[in-house]
């Protein structure tokens, strides 16, 4: 029995913060549990324990021209199955989609991805990829907004206080022929497996001319945050789809693992690891218009 | 499914979660279609309530980190692991379980007869979550195919059977 706890389940967020303002003690917040009931497995719980599973105001997606709102509390088999997500940012589905099982993605919220920052979560890469804005809902009721790096602090760590909820998800949309963007990831199996690696990728891209305007990239479960390749899209930027291309982009992807985990015993795997991801990755961002490589070369 | 000596308690007399301490509240849930009051605690794992108070003992307690699916129940229809719900998250929720897919008199469902009829069934440690997860999907999509179906299962191990009589069981319930 745990002793001294009080659950709630708030129906509205004017309901939430009459409960937490109040409140000095440690709360827990609940929606799918599928990470934090295995974290606070044999541990006691905090004083209050909130369950946002009913609250609709953080449960729904609401896309307008310019922005896609996500509420936090919305499950992974949600984004994955919105139709407009998947026309606008089929990288966000795409992750999505690949969490855990469908069990998991039943109850597991894109916000709860969010809170737990592990260095493997596979929508961390995607939501740095996409600039989101994190709306906080804090213990007083009042509301903050963080971009990625400012919420996401390092491994498991974000910097949100105790009775901060994140309230919604937004991301910007950039509509147009051009815009392209892709998920790749690899793990031990093919499903409910934790990623060893995944890449994330936005970019515009020049159907006709085949030409890369622009592009973002971003690699997860390779360090304690995600780590934006620079040195990758610097390579890309500019330039025109093609074998030549390709074989460039892999081996910067693979100098990214040499210098990013060099002393490391994964080193070796992850090298190779992210240049089939590479493929998968181009192949999801242009399609057709990629052809991969008849050899990859590794550097020694 | 359920073995009929289970201590199965009248709905109207709250059950009791063991040698919980005492000043654990009532909780009203809806499972198989009847409302149960349960006295437990509020951050117990659904699995354990279902199990315990409940004696619903189809569905199983594997790793409790849903990596097995060994407790899958459905939720509102959706297939989820009990294992990682606190149970006062599902109050009101109409929770289905392993039991309740058979009709009241103990006829098996056609799903759980073709399990039966396919030998997909062995040590049967799995098979209640394998036929709950089944039946989410065919919730969902009346007419899967074999990579439809094998990627619902992701996430139920078996050890024993190679899972391929569970896939033939459920494509033989896909609607043709």
């Amino acid at each position: 029995m745990s002793v001294g706890v009080r659950t709630t389940s708030p129906r509205d967020l004017t309901d939430l913060a009459s409960l937490t303002c109040g409140y000095s003690g440690p709360i827990a917040f609940i929606a799918g549990g599928t990470d934090l009931i295995i974290k606070q497995s044999g541990m006691d719980w905090p004083g209050l324990v909130v369950d946002l599973t009913r609250l609709s105001e953080i449960g729904a997606i609401r896309v307008s021209d310019t922005m896609a709102e996500i509420g936090a509390a919305t499950s992974l088999t949600a984004v994955a199955a919105h139709p407009v997500l998947n026309r606008e940012l089929p990288v966000l589905t795409q992750a999505a989609a690949q969490v855990g099982s469908v069990q998991i993605r039943n109850r597991a919220t894109i916000g709860g991805n969010l809170a737990s920052a592990v260095p493997a979560g596979d929508l961390l890469p995607v939501l740095k990829c996409l600039d989101c804005r994190v709306e906080i809902r804090r213990r007083d009721g009042s509301v903050q907004r963080k971009g990625f790096d400012e919420l996401v602090v390092g491994q498991a760590k974000t910097s949100l206080a105790n009775g901060d909820l994140i309230a919604r998800i937004a991301i910007p949309l950039r509509h147009g022929p051009n815009r392209a963007s892709a998920f790749a990831k690899i793990g031990l199996r093919e499903v409910l497996t934790i990623a060893r690696l995944n890449l994330a990728a936005v970019a515009d891209f020049d159907r006709e001319a085949r030409r890369i305007n622009d592009i973002r990239l971003v690699a997860g479960a390779i360090g304690p945050v995600p780590l934006r390749l620079d040195t990758v899209e610097t390579v890309l930027r500019g330039r025109v789809v093609g074998q030549q291309l390709a074989d460039d982009a892999l081996q910067a992807l693979v100098a990214v693992v040499d210098n990013t985990i060099r002393g490391r015993r994964s080193r070796p795997y992850k090298r190779r690891a992210i240049a089939g991801l590479g493929l998968d990755l181009l192949q999801g961002l242009f399609g057709r218009a990629f052809e991969p490589p008849h050899e990859m070369r590794f550097p020694a | 499914m359920t073995p009929k000596d289970l201590p199965h308690l009248p709905p109207s007399e709250p059950a009791f979660a063991g040698f919980r301490g005492t000043a654990a509240p009532c909780l009203t849930l809806t499972v198989n279609g009847r409302e149960h009051s349960v006295v437990a605690d509020p951050t117990d794992r659904l699995s354990l309530v279902l199990r315990d108070c409940l004696g619903l003992a189809g569905l199983k307690q594997g790793c409790l980190e849903g990596e097995c699916g060994a407790c899958t129940v459905l939720v509102d229809g959706e297939p989820v692991n009990s294992c990682l719900i606190l149970v006062f998250q599902v109050q009101g929720r109409s929770i289905t379980t392993v039991e309740g897919l058979e009709a009241p008199d103990g006829t098996l469902s056609p799903l759980q007869k073709a399990f039966v009829e396919h030998g997909a069934v062995q040590c049967g440690y799995c098979t209640p979550g394998m036929v709950m997860a089944a039946q989410g999907l065919l919730n969902r999509n009346p007419s899967p195919d074999e990579r439809e179906i094998r990627h619902a299962l992701g996430g139920n191990l078996c050890r024993c059977t190679g899972f391929q009589g569970i896939v033939d069981a459920i494509l033989s319930q896909a609607a043709q």
